[in-house]
């Protein structure tokens, strides 16, 4: 056994512990700490606000010009069919996005100004369209309409017009 | 299996040969709706065979040429093209958007030029929650009302009464009329016809015979198709009940901007279009999935919205016809769906 083989050997091992310390230890030397409760807290709670933040714009005709809002024909952010997006949309005449779509509605039937793609407004919007749309399984390109989340009472967050 | 008969039922109509001879006309008249050997079912009370016209959820704005003003007129215009015209035009609530007296006036102008009466008119929660119905009650008159009609009695009732929501918080009314007016709103609560109408009806059909032919106007359905949107009535039950002792009763809705029917006891329900815009359906199963309409093309402004039709034969069969400017119907819905 020559000294390189004793060296390769000996690193050999080295990494054969330090496997087996990260089995033991069931945690990957590299990876960040799980988000605390109170993290992962906040980050709901930021979400929420948003969706708020979209509820409120989604029952406003501040969009538009003829008093209409989108809550008018989807109530509930139905028929938004949040997880089919991106599709091919007719109206669009091509594939496009959920918030292509907004702004589809904003200016056609409410009558309004189309806005910026990357507004808080708008990622707001779909924030509430995705939050009423949650546990449905993404579906990209299917065509159908779908109803939002059935609930019983209340959206399911704290809208702040409570 | 009884819903399966029934779908069989209604699928193949006795009267679907009578259908075709009015496909693709306007204006179907008594005569034309059931031809002239109409099966009798000895025990209801005759009736003369009568056509009237129903429009409903105009939601109008205060707001000059808004495209809702001309949507409801062209429902008024194609019931003043029917030939024969109807007997009369019933309206399902919902005039206005959100209770303003210039909505409300607006709508009664446009209404105006209807060249047959309107029989009745019931409120929405639109028309009400800014002043609890006051303005409304000017224009309109009483509600709940009644009148007999060609051997049929129509009763008209207000069933979007809620509970006080709003004292306790200190909403002014423009603060009321706008959470009423979210369809979600889930602060609000459910819509009744409370008990005072039920003491009325109850006294209403009192000396009526069982086997009187009844039909009702609510705003809202009178079954549960989905609370969460009011499309429902909380005393609906005893409304049935009450109802209960006829041979038949067939309700007619608005409030839910869609075709939709249901059959509880003796009641067939049946839901309208509006003139402002289509609601998709919930996420909840509907009781008869073959009488849906079909999607809508948000470009189109009329599309989704229309004016109905109503048949009423000398046994008190019925059919509703819904008069669309669309393509939205499937064949089986646009032939008429019996009552």
């Amino acid at each position: 056994m020559n000294k390189h083989n004793r060296f390769t050997m000996a690193g050999s091992i080295a990494v054969s512990l330090t496997v087996l310390a990260m089995f033991i230890l069931n945690e990957p030397a590299q990876a960040k700490k799980p988000f605390t409760a109170a993290e992962a807290e906040d980050q709901k709670n930021a979400l929420l606000e948003v969706v708020a933040k979209g509820d409120a714009l989604w029952h406003s005709g501040s969009l538009g010009t003829n008093g209409l809002a989108c809550a008018n024909c989807h109530p509930d952010g139905a028929a938004a069919n949040t997880e089919t997006w991106p599709k091919f949309q007719t109206n669009l005449g091509k594939v496009g996005t959920l918030r292509d779509m907004i702004n589809w509605c904003i200016q056609v039937p409410l009558e309004g100004k189309a806005i910026a793609l990357d507004s808080d407004e708008m990622i707001a919007m779909e924030a509430y369209a995705a939050y009423t749309s949650r546990g449905i399984a993404i579906a990209p390109g299917k065509d159908y309409q779908s109803g939002a989340v059935p609930v019983i009472s209340g959206p399911g967050y704290p809208t702040g017009r409570d | 299996m009884e819903k399966i008969s029934r779908r069989q039922f209604l699928g193949v109509s006795t009267k679907a040969s009578a259908a075709t001879l009015f496909a693709g006309t306007f204006a179907p008249t008594a005569t034309s709706f059931f031809g002239l050997a109409g099966v009798a079912e000895a025990a209801t009370n005759k009736v003369t065979p009568f056509t009237f016209a129903v429009l409903t959820d105009a939601h109008l704005y205060d707001i000059k040429n808004h495209k809702f003003d001309s949507i409801l007129a062209r429902g008024v215009e194609d019931i003043n093209k029917m030939n024969p015209q109807p007997d009369f035009v019933l309206y399902g609530g919902d005039l206005g958007q959100l209770g303003k007296p210039a909505e409300l006036e607006k709508g009664r102008k446009i209404l105006s030029k209807l060249k047959v009466p309107i029989k009745g008119i019931i409120p929405g929660e639109h028309d009400w929650y800014l002043d609890m119905g006051v303005t409304w009650g000017k224009m309109f008159g009483k509600v709940p009302w009644s009148f007999d009609h060609k051997g049929v009695h129509f009763i008209g009732l207000n069933s979007i009464l809620i509970k006080d929501f709003w004292s306790a918080k200190g909403l002014t009314p423009v603060e009321r009329m706008d959470l009423v007016s979210e369809l979600e709103c889930h602060r609000c609560g459910l819509w009744g016809v409370r008990e005072e109408q039920l003491d009325w009806l109850e006294n209403d059909v009192k000396n009526l015979s069982s086997n009187t032919p009844v039909v009702i106007l609510t705003h809202s359905p009178l079954w549960d198709f989905y609370p969460r949107w009011n499309f429902q009535t909380e005393d609906a039950p005893e409304i049935r009940h009450i109802l209960g002792k006829f041979e038949k009763v067939i309700a007619i809705h608005g409030h839910v901007h869609q075709v939709i029917y249901n059959q509880i006891g003796n009641m067939t329900s049946i839901g309208m279009l509006s003139t402002s815009w289509p609601w998709p359906y919930p996420s909840v199963d509907v009781p008869y999935p073959d009488i849906k309409m079909n999607r809508v093309d948000p470009a189109d402004i009329y599309d989704g919205l229309g004016s109905h039709t109503v048949g009423l034969d000398g046994s008190f069969g019925g059919v509703m016809k819904y008069n669309t400017w669309s393509d939205l119907l499937p064949e089986n819905v646009r032939r008429g769906v019996k009552l």
